[in-house]
């Protein structure tokens, strides 16, 4: 046997029982905790599975972000959780369990009926690479070949803040997210909260500009830079900024605004809506994804600070 | 040099798999979040020694992001579970 193929069923072994650990614990709190080192070990089964742009966005996400909602979450749930007493009935449970491994086994069976080569574009993708001038396939199809679905996807992120602002109560609309976060000024927190931001800042930016050749891109390097931002926050080295402030609205529309902008541009003076004229199409796809990463780093930083909790003043 | 580093990833594999025993283990959540940084490290370490034995070295670039990331989960931990660590008599205080 391969050492390849043993480093391969090693790995998705102790992902399988991590997994099927983190459904069975019965508390919350140690479940999140489980499915944070999940996200951990999941990213380099993509990276094996040589899905690195994959591989990037779950280790942002699933690994740090994705972590600190559900910490959050789970931590809110705990005290409401010790005063439940009433359990589901064995039978709902019974249900629930049947239901869950029918649908495992029905993508289980999608999954093996798939016709071997599966239908793909991917050579094609690749044989069109040089009409953006950027080499990695990943990004062309996002901000070229796809590129009404990525715009559309940056107006849900849109969405989604405006859902978690409408949370908040009247007294508090408009004022800043979350709780004031105090940390000892000479303490461990507050000294890696003015350690980290300048190298993530670095590598949020590097993500960025190497996602036009290889993996990477605005939303990986944007998720960076949100967790830069947030770290300063929660050490209480500054504070969230009020929702009703024009600049950061400002930064929320910028990245969708700027990318209909060049869409109804190529609608208008070129043959389609986003189409970029070959000449500048890197440029334009480079423009749009720097007024991105500030756009996703505002929208997950607020995302995660939540609903306006304390008035503006 | 493939094989001695591919033997180094086995290695590294095998002390993720015990740090995945002390996530199931516990006692406490806090044993299972160091176990979690463990796991995070190890992975970097594996991510950077598989980027060079599989010649992919896009996954230096994945490693730099765990690197950054895998401590912010364990901030989260620490600023929100904080109650229950105070009442375990293990809290600081570093926070509010």
């Amino acid at each position: 046997m391969n050492i390849a193929t043993v480093f391969e069923i090693v790995l998705a072994s102790v992902v399988l029982g991590l997994a099927i650990w983190t459904i069975a614990v019965a508390e919350t709190y140690s479940a999140t905790v489980g499915f944070v080192a999940y996200s951990l070990l999941v990213a380099l089964i993509w990276v094996r599975l040589d899905a690195v742009d994959v591989a990037l966005t779950e280790a942002a996400i699933g690994g740090g972000l994705g972590g600190v909602v559900l910490l959050g979450a789970a931590a809110r749930l705990r005290d409401a959780e010790a005063l439940t007493v009433e359990q589901a009935s064995p039978i709902v449970r019974m249900s629930a369990a049947i239901l869950s491994a029918s649908i495992t086994a029905a993508l289980a069976f999608a999954i093996l009926l798939l016709p071997d080569p599966a239908p793909t574009l991917a050579p094609t993708v690749v044989a069109n690479a040089g009409a953006t001038g950027m080499t990695n396939p990943v990004t062309n199809v996002l901000m070229a070949f796809r590129g009404m679905d990525t715009m559309l996807e940056k107006v849900v992120l849109l969405l989604a803040i405006v859902g978690v602002w409408s949370l908040a109560s009247d007294r508090a609309w408009g004022g800043r997210p979350g709780p004031r976060h105090q940390a000892d000024p000479n303490g461990v927190l507050a000294f890696l909260a003015r350690l980290l931001p300048p190298a993530g800042i670095v590598v949020g930016v590097y993500i960025l500009w190497t996602g036009a050749d290889h993996p990477g891109g605005a939303f990986q390097g944007g998720a960076v830079l949100a967790s830069m931002w947030l770290l300063v926050i929660m050490a209480g080295l500054a504070d969230t900024p009020p929702v009703s402030s024009r600049w950061l609205r400002l930064i929320l529309v910028a990245g969708p605004g700027l990318f209909l902008a060049i869409g109804l541009g190529g609608l208008w003076l070129g043959p389609a809506f986003l189409s970029y004229p070959a000449a500048f199409a890197k440029p334009l796809i480079l423009g749009i994804e720097v007024a991105m990463i500030l756009t996703i780093a505002a929208t997950l930083g607020l995302l995660l600070a939540g609903a306006p909790e304390r008035s503006s003043q | 040099m493939t094989e001695f580093l591919t033997a180094a990833v086995g290695l590294i594999l095998a002390m993720l798999a015990l740090g995945l025993v002390s996530i199931l283990r516990g006692p406490g959540d806090a044993d299972r979040m160091m176990a979690t940084q463990l796991i995070g490290t190890a992975g970097i370490a594996a991510l950077l020694l598989l980027g060079t034995v599989t010649g992919v070295p896009a996954a230096v670039d994945v490693a730099l992001i765990l690197a950054l990331l895998a401590t912010f989960a364990s901030i989260a931990f620490v600023k929100k579970g904080l109650p229950r660590l105070e009442a375990d008599g293990v809290g600081s205080a570093e926070d509010e």
